[in-house]
This record gives structure tokens, sequence and C-alpha cells, in this order.
């Protein structure tokens, strides 16, 4: 789920309840053994699945020549013409300012994967977090404070509560980030939450226990590893809306601060459609459409291969 | 007996697997005559719940199909029926019961709007004529005040209840072949004796024939004529109840009376078991799929697969070293086990 | 009775969270948030009328006074008028909600029964080629930015380089046709970007329900599709269906759609909040967090009783 849903806005740009997903999980499995090779394999037969992984492997490699300077750094001179069309100069024309539309374009997957990775490592870690200690003491006060945490969260309009951070923040470049981490994290934590109860009543955690490993050692090491599979699925999805929201924020003015991103280029042709000129909106929106899209059909195929009862 | 009301012949039930596609039932054919009433037993997995969804073209699809074989009712061939016609047939001229009442029917409709459902759909009677017909069928099944519960939701009736409920429904549309699918295993032992004699005592009055799929070789030697004895989606022996038990000749059959010691005391309806695990059916072995649990395997046991053969006068078996008699098996046990 | 008890008891559990609630905006739209000093005290202000000032606005006192003050003011629906125009905040949500419904709730409803539509041909049709057609559409609507899909549309309906047939922004609404020619494109954007995510959701819900035994004893008798799929199996699904929905419902009330509403320059509740967010108007921010939470209690209580209406197992306990 993502921003870009607001005739649903009760999951209005969160991971709200969306699809009901069933993690039935693997057993005692911890660590690399079969399940998890089982899982590769069966990815790696997934056609449309290794599909999107290429797509966001070339996409991560765009970003990352970007990060080492070898492509898209002339991103913000306003040398060239306005409104330029195609040329072997520009590649892609330029913008309303005469900015060169091709290096801003890869520039912006630097922003996006950044913004993707930090998001959804950061929000995947806090769920995981908060979900297994919310599930390991569940019925206990801590587990109490989590829940209400998440229903506070939930019952405050997205785009309000970001716009609040970034106001609270006054501009600070890291504002969205820290928004979207603070509400990304609650859909994991549920999914976790409902894993880790059903699997601390489990043999091999009992066992564990039982030959007296402490309650943190069997929580860290016994229990949260078997989330994995929840957390790699959730990791994409929040990916996905983090990339998605920023192209909302930047519109709103609580987006992206420094360097540009297909945001604030969709931003920027609102300006320019209906004055005819399509280049900037079409380059964005459709660099962002790919990689989403490669991420969605990554994300399924992986969802498919770590839940083996999930209904098809 | 003239011609039989259900004749299926060499039916074919495969689905598909993250292992590849598994054979749930490998070419078993079988007959079942006006109002008889057949065994079905096997152990679990074997393939008979699938065996009978089959009959009603409702094998779940994907992941599972009919690969081949035929289906007559009273001549007529059920396999490739379009759906609309198949429609006609469930619930018409085929009825089942199912193994789970908790679960077998609709927790948010009243038992009359699904019974009266089924009967204004293949009787086109009116709602009112429907809910009287509904109420009358519960009462057949000894349901003492029918009026009272028939406005409940399932979750509202006991497990014998809606047994009986579902019976009622199946029997609403007085079918030519009613498929019992375990239709006790889920009920408490008490409960178990009355609705079979339920289940009975209808069947007898509606002239219905009956599949009994069960677990529980005493309810077969009760209630049954003939039975088929399933292993791992074959026919091992087919017979008359009598044969059967009083001459297996599949080494299987004989092994599961073997393991019940005194079939008329025991209330104990659960399938004997039997030493040895079921092959893998994603990774079968050539040959005989019993062999690793036979005392009568030898090594063309192996390597060959036992083709079925008439038996005594109306019975069949597959197997290539057939009992020769139940003392002759036990020496067999034995000596194979030591 | 029963159910009153149970909202009255629902209520009291509601209390945590309206305090969280407050807690949360109060923190981060009054305390942290803008400092509105300069923008009442007028021009050249002196000294005294800074200090007069910021002591009106409590600028003075230590966070847990604030925080009283702003909760005795929402319980006392006390909120007041709007720092920037002077506007009673009641008059502005009297003003901005309604517009806010009218223009968000036919694509929110169409984007539900499209969805719920395709989703049960989908189900119907699992793993057939109209299952997969569907579900691929599904994952591309998934991909489509909402900022895209409304330019897109405007683009394509509602500018000389496309068909032109709607006003490019506005809300000028005096009449149905007005309505009508005014609300086209929003819905049509709406529907867009959620039929996806919707068809999606309810495909599983329906896949799942349809594995049920007594979906398979429904088929053993003989159930057209068509009932099969519309009252066996949706009146089975609701209690995921109304929860989806009513959980968007006070989204959608209180707060709107503001990427809608910015876009088009349409006078709604989204917009406005947004406005004061950013002019830090707390007399209307305290109004609109307050009742989104209060709403979203209800809805929580009002979820459940309809549980029990459509699902004869659930008891209120
Ligand atoms: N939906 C399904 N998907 C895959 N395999 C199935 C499915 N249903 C049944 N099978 C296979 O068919 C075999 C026979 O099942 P079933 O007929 O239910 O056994 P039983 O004899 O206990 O009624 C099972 O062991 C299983 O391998
Ligand atoms: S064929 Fe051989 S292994 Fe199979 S049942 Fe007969 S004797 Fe046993
Ligand atoms: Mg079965």
């Amino acid at each position: 789920m993502s921003i870009n849903q607001p005739a649903n806005p009760g999951v209005d740009g969160r991971l709200g309840p969306d699809e009901p997903v069933k993690y039935k999980g693997p057993g005692p499995a911890t660590g690399l053994d079969s399940p998890l090779r089982k899982a590769v394999y069966k990815l790696r037969r997934d056609r449309w699945g290794m599909l999107g992984l290429a797509i966001v492997i070339v996409y991560a490699l765009i970003a990352l020549g970007v990060v080492l300077g070898l492509w898209g750094q002339d991103w913000s001179s306003t040398a060239g013409p306005r409104w330029a069309g195609i040329s072997a100069e520009h590649w892609l024309g330029t913008n309303l300012i005469g900015q060169d539309i091709f290096n801003r374009a890869l520039y912006s997957t630097r922003t996006a994967f950044e913004i993707g990775l930090v998001v959804a490592i950061l929000s995947t870690l806090l769920g995981a977090l908060l979900g297994a200690l919310s599930g390991f003491y569940a019925g206990t006060w801590i587990d109490e404070i989590i829940l209400w945490k998440k229903g506070v969260l939930d019952a405050i309009p997205f785009y309000l509560f970001v716009a609040a951070v970034a106001f609270a923040l006054e501009g600070n470049a890291w504002a969205m980030h820290i928004a979207m981490i603070a509400t990304f994290w609650t859909i994991t934590a549920r999914l976790v939450r409902g894993e880790v109860i059903k699997l601390k009543n489990l043999e091999f955690v009992e066992a564990a226990t039982a030959i007296g490993a402490s309650r943190m050692v069997t929580l860290f090491r016994h229990i949260l590893p078997n989330t994995l599979h929840i957390l790699l699925v959730q990791g994409t999805i929040v990916f996905v809306s983090a990339i998605k929201s920023e192209v909302i924020l930047s519109f709103l003015g609580l987006g992206v601060q420094e360097g540009t991103s297909w945001g604030l280029m969709i931003s920027e042709s609102t300006q320019e459609v209906l004055s005819g000129q399509f280049m900037n909106f079409i380059v964005a929106s459709t660099m962002m459409f790919i990689l989403v899209m490669a991420f969605n059909l990554f994300s399924d195929s992986l969802q498919d291969a770590l839940d083996p009862k999930k209904v098809h | 007996m003239n011609r039989p009301l259900l004749e299926v012949d060499n039916l074919v039930i495969e689905f598909e697997t993250d292992r590849g596609t598994i054979r749930a039932v490998d070419g078993i054919s079988f007959c079942v005559g006006a109002s008889e009433t057949l065994g079905l037993v096997g152990e679990s997995g074997c393939g008979k719940s699938v065996t009978a969804l089959a009959l009603l073209g409702l094998i779940p699809s994907p992941p599972g199909r009919v690969a081949a074989g035929s289906i007559r009712l009273d001549g007529r061939e059920l396999t490739g029926l379009s759906e609309a016609r198949m429609r006609k047939v469930r619930g018409k001229d085929i009825a089942m019961i199912f193994q789970e009442p908790m679960s077998a029917l609709n927790p948010v409709f009243t038992i009359a709007s699904q019974m009266t459902r089924v009967i204004r759909r293949h009787q086109g009677l009116s709602r009112r004529q429907a809910r009287a017909a509904a109420v009358e069928m519960l009462a057949l099944t000894g349901i003492a005040a029918p009026l009272r519960l028939i406005d409940d939701y399932p979750h509202q009736l006991s497990g014998g209840m809606r047994q009986r409920v579902m019976i009622a429904m199946a029997m609403s549309c007085e079918p030519k072949l009613l498929i019992a699918d375990e239709p006790t295993t889920a009920l408490d032992v008490t409960t178990q004796a009355q609705v079979l004699e339920q289940i009975l005592a209808l069947q007898s009055s509606f002239n219905t024939a009956v599949i009994l799929i069960t677990h529980d070789l005493g309810v077969v030697a009760e209630t049954c004529s003939r039975a088929l004895v399933m292993y791992c989606g074959r026919l091992a022996e087919e017979g008359t109840v009598e044969s059967l038990f009083a001459h297996p000749r599949h080494p299987y059959t004989a092994g599961l009376l073997e393991s019940i010691p005194a079939l008329q005391a025991s209330r104990n309806r659960h399938l004997p078991t039997i030493a040895g695990a079921v092959p893998d059916l994603a990774e079968l072995p050539p040959g005989c799929l019993f062999a690793d649990r036979c005392p009568s395997a030898r090594s063309l046991c192996r390597e060959e697969h036992p083709r079925l053969i008439t038996s005594g006068r109306d019975g069949r078996v597959a197997c290539h070293f057939p009992v020769q008699s139940r003392e002759a098996y036990r020496a067999a046990l034995v000596q194979w086990e030591s | 009775m029963e159910t009153l008890q149970y909202t009255l008891r629902k209520l009291i559990t509601g209390l945590p969270l309206l305090f969280g609630v407050t807690l949360i905006s109060f923190a981060l739209m009054v305390y942290f948030g803008p400092d509105l000093t300069y923008e009442l005290v007028g021009k050249n202000p002196t000294q005294e009328q800074i200090e007069r000032v910021q002591s009106e606005l409590g600028y003075d006192q230590n966070f847990l006074v604030r925080y009283l003050d702003y909760v005795r003011e929402i319980v006392t629906l006390d909120f007041g008028q709007s720092f920037s125009t002077g506007e009673p905040v009641a008059d502005l949500l009297a003003r901005t909600v309604p517009v806010s419904l009218a223009l968000t709730l036919p694509g929110f409803i169409l984007g539900n029964l499209l969805g719920i539509l395709l989703a049960q041909i989908a189900a119907w049709n699992r793993s057939g080629w109209l299952d997969k057609l569907i579900m691929g559409g599904a994952v591309v609507g998934m991909s489509i930015s909402f900022l895209v899909v409304i330019i897109a549309a405007q683009v394509i309906f509602s500018s000389s380089y496309g068909l032109n047939w709607f006003p490019v922004r506005g809300w000028s609404v005096y009449s149905l046709a007005d309505y009508l020619y005014h609300v086209a494109v929003p819905t049509l954007a709406l529907v867009f970007v959620s039929l996806g995510y919707n068809t999606r959701f309810y495909r599983a819900v329906f896949v799942e329900e349809m594995s049920r035994d007594h979906i398979r004893t429904a088929r053993a008798y003989g159930t057209p599709p068509i009932p099969l799929m519309l009252r066996d199996v949706l009146k089975n699904s609701l209690i995921p269906i109304i929860t989806r929905i009513m959980f968007s419902i006070p989204m959608i009330i209180v707060s709107g759609s503001l990427l809608i509403e910015s876009y088009f320059g349409i006078p709604g509740v989204g917009k406005a909040t947004f406005d004061a967010i950013t002019t830090g108007d707390q007399p209307v921010l305290k109004a609109v967090v307050s009742l989104t939470a209060v709403l979203f209690v209800l809805v929580l209580i009002i979820n459940d009783i309809l549980y029990k209406w459509v699902d004869p197992r659930v008891s209120l306990k």
C-alpha cells in the first residue's frame, strides 16, 4: 500500500491493512538451511520475478554509477536552452529552466534508492524489533504500549503526520525519511508479532529456553531469524511505498530538499504539460514506473517463494 | 443386478504440486449397483475423497484434474460434461455428505436457507413448499423438532445435529447415489452409530445407492455388501464383504484385518495400523507400492507392478502372490517381522 | 442493549488512543510547530506586544500545562477561530468537509465496487487467462504514481492537447451538472489509482474464502457460479471487506484527498488542513486531528457491530 491511494485513505500513504497475506512460516528452521534454499530455487524459476530482479539490479547499477560520479552529475546546470528538444547534447531534451532531463533522471535514480533503502531497512528493522518484543511479551504492558503506539499512528492521516514532522524539524532534509520510517513500521510489526506469538510456543523454542538460554537470546537468536521471510517481503513492499510516497510529498513541498528526484521532476512537469511540454513528465514517470513495476513483480515472487501456503 | 448404476473406468486423477505432477488416483475402476452399499476403505491420503469428488466433477482445479478415465451414471458419461449440465447432476443425481460437519455448512446462512436453496434449485418448488419439504426431510433424519432448529445457524447445533442436517440436505432431492465421505469420523462414538443408522434407514426407504468412505473396517462389515480397498491411489482389492473378511487376498487387506483383534467387540473406530510408511506419491518406486510393508514380498514385486486379476467369484486383487489364507498370512508376518 | 453496553465499554477503551493522538498532534503540530508570534503581533511590535502575544499563545507555559489546555479545548469542543483567516473553525469544517466528501466519495465507491467485481471475476477464473489479465493489470495500476495518474488524466481529458472535455482545475459547483463536470476527472483518477490495490486485496479474500469446505458443499449441491460468488463467497468475505472500507472512512471524511484538492485547487478539508500545518493554524489542526481520532474510535466500534450483523457467530463480548 502506498500514499498513492487516496481513494482508500484509511490506508492513505501507509502500509495499511492490505492483502490478507498469511505468513504461515517455516518450522524450526534457523538460518540458511533447506527451506531458504528451496525458496531460492523456486524464486529462480519464477520468470516474472527474475525479470523484475534484473531490472532492479540495472537501476541499482545506475544509482551506483551516480554515487561514483560516473554519470548523471550535470543534473543542476541551467546552461542549456529552455525546453530544448532531443539532441546529441541533451539526449532527452531540457526542462523549463534548461536543465538536462537525461542527467536529472539518472541522478533521481540515486535519490530513489537512497530513500527506498533507508526507509525500507530502518522501518523494517524497527518493525521487527517492536513486533518481536510485542509478540514475545504478548499480553503484558510492553505489548500494550507498542500496540497503542501502532493504533495512534494509524489514526493520524499520513500526510498530515509527514507535514507535521517536516515542520517540527524545520525543513530538515531527513524529515521525510523520518516520517516514513515512523509510520511504515506498523504493518511489519503486526506481521512479526503474529509470527512470534506462533513461534514462541513451538517445541524448539521451548527447548532452547529449557536448556537455559536467556529470554533475550531466545528471542533474538531463535525466534527472530525465523521471521526473516516476513522481513524480506516487507522490505520490498516498503521500498516501493517509500519511492511512491516521495512523489506526492515532493509535490506538496515536503519531500526531497537537496538534489533532485522523480517526484520533483514530475512536480515540475505539472507546469509544463499544459504548455505541451511532456518530456520531463514522460521520462520521470516512465523511469519510476519501470522500477516500481519491477519491484512489485520481484516482491510478489519473493512472497510466493517464501510462503508455501500463500493462495495464488 | 442389471446394469450397474455407476461405472467408473480407469480413473486417473493428477495434482500439480511443487514437486512435480502426482497421481493421487491411478487407474481405478469399479461399479456400484442401484441401491447397493459399497465400502471404500484405505489409509488416509490414499485417494478416497479425491475419487468421490471426481464423481461430482469437483476436483479442485488448479492444481488437480481428471487426467483420464470414464465415469458413467445410468449409462450417461459424466466426464467432459459441461459445467451447466454437471450442476444438474450435483445434489440431484449424486449427493455427498462430508467428513467435517463443523465446516461443511455455510456459517452465515440458516439451515432453512441452505436447504431450501438446494430443494428449489433441483425441484423447482416455491419457497414455502421447499421449506415444508426441508422440515419433512429433517424429521426423517431423526430430528425431533425440526421447526425449532430450521432457522438456526449451523454454529448453534451440535456436531451430530449438523451431520443430520447434511444428510437431510443430501437426501432432499432423492439422489440415485449418495456418497458419504467419512460421515462419522468427526463425531463421538454414540452419535456415530445413530448417524450411520440414519443413513442406512434413509437409503432403504429411498432406494439410494451409497458409497461409504470410511476408515473403519467394522463399519464396512456392518453396513456394506461389497468393498474396495485402496492403497496409494490404486485398487488393492475388491470383493464382497464376506469374502474380504473371510479370505482376504491382498496382503494389505489381510494386514488391516489382522490388526483389529476383535472386530465386533472393538468400538475403536480407527483404521488399524500396519508397520511402515506409505511411499511418497511424488517419487513412486517401480513395482508394487506395498512392497516395503509386505510380508509376502519377493524380488518380482519390486520389479513389476502387479496387475488387477480376478479372484474368487466376483472379486479382484492386485498382487503377484495373493494370500492363501489368514493363517498363512499370519505365519508369513511372524517370519517377516523377525 | 448488548450493543449499547458494548459501545460504552469500547468508547472507554478508545480513550488511550485519543490520548495518544492528541499528545502526538500537540507535540508535533503545536509544541514543536511553527512559532506564531510574529504573524499575530502585527508590524513593528514592541517588546510588550510580543510578550503579550506569546503569553496568549501559552508560549511561556510548560509542556504539560499547554497540553492540558489543548485537551481541554478539544473536550469542550472549543476550537475557536482560524488564526489565519479568523473564520470560526466550525464554519470552516462545515464549508470544506462536504466538498471533500463530494469530491472523493464517487471515486471511493466506484473503486471499491469495481475492485470487488474484478476480484470476483478473477477469483472465479483462478489461474485462467482472465485472472492473469486482471491481476497483471492490477500490478501495472499499482505501479503508477497517483500524481502521474492525475497529470495524465488532466492532459487527456481536460487540456487542449487531449479531449478538452472537463475543466483544468477548480470547483465552482452550483448545480448537478457543475458537479458532474468538476468531479469527473478526479473520480477517474481516484478509481484508477485505487483499483489495482482493491482488486488484489479482494481477490485474495475471495480465493481464500473459496477454499473453504462450505463452498465445496455449495458446489457439490449444484450452486451456479453467480449465486455462488455473489451470495456464498461474498457474504462470507464481508468482514475483511467491511474492515477495509470502514477504516478508510475517517480519512475520507476528515482529511479528504489532499493531493487531488491541492492539484485541482479544490477547497476541501484536506487542503485546508495542509495549509493549517504550513501556517501553524492551531485551532484548525486541533479540530481536524481530534475529529479524525474520534471517528477512528467510532469506526472501530461500528466495525465490530457490523461484524455481528454479518456473521452470526460473532458476539460482542
Ligand atoms: N488440493 C490438493 N493439492 C495437491 N494434492 C492433493 C490435493 N488434494 C488431494 N491431494 C493428493 O491426493 C491424495 C489423496 O487425498 P485424499 O483423497 O484426500 O485422501 P483420503 O483417502 O484420505 O481421502 C493426497 O495424498 C494428496 O497427495
Ligand atoms: S505384489 Fe508382492 S509386494 Fe505387492 S502386495 Fe503382492 S506380494 Fe506384497
Ligand atoms: Mg478423505
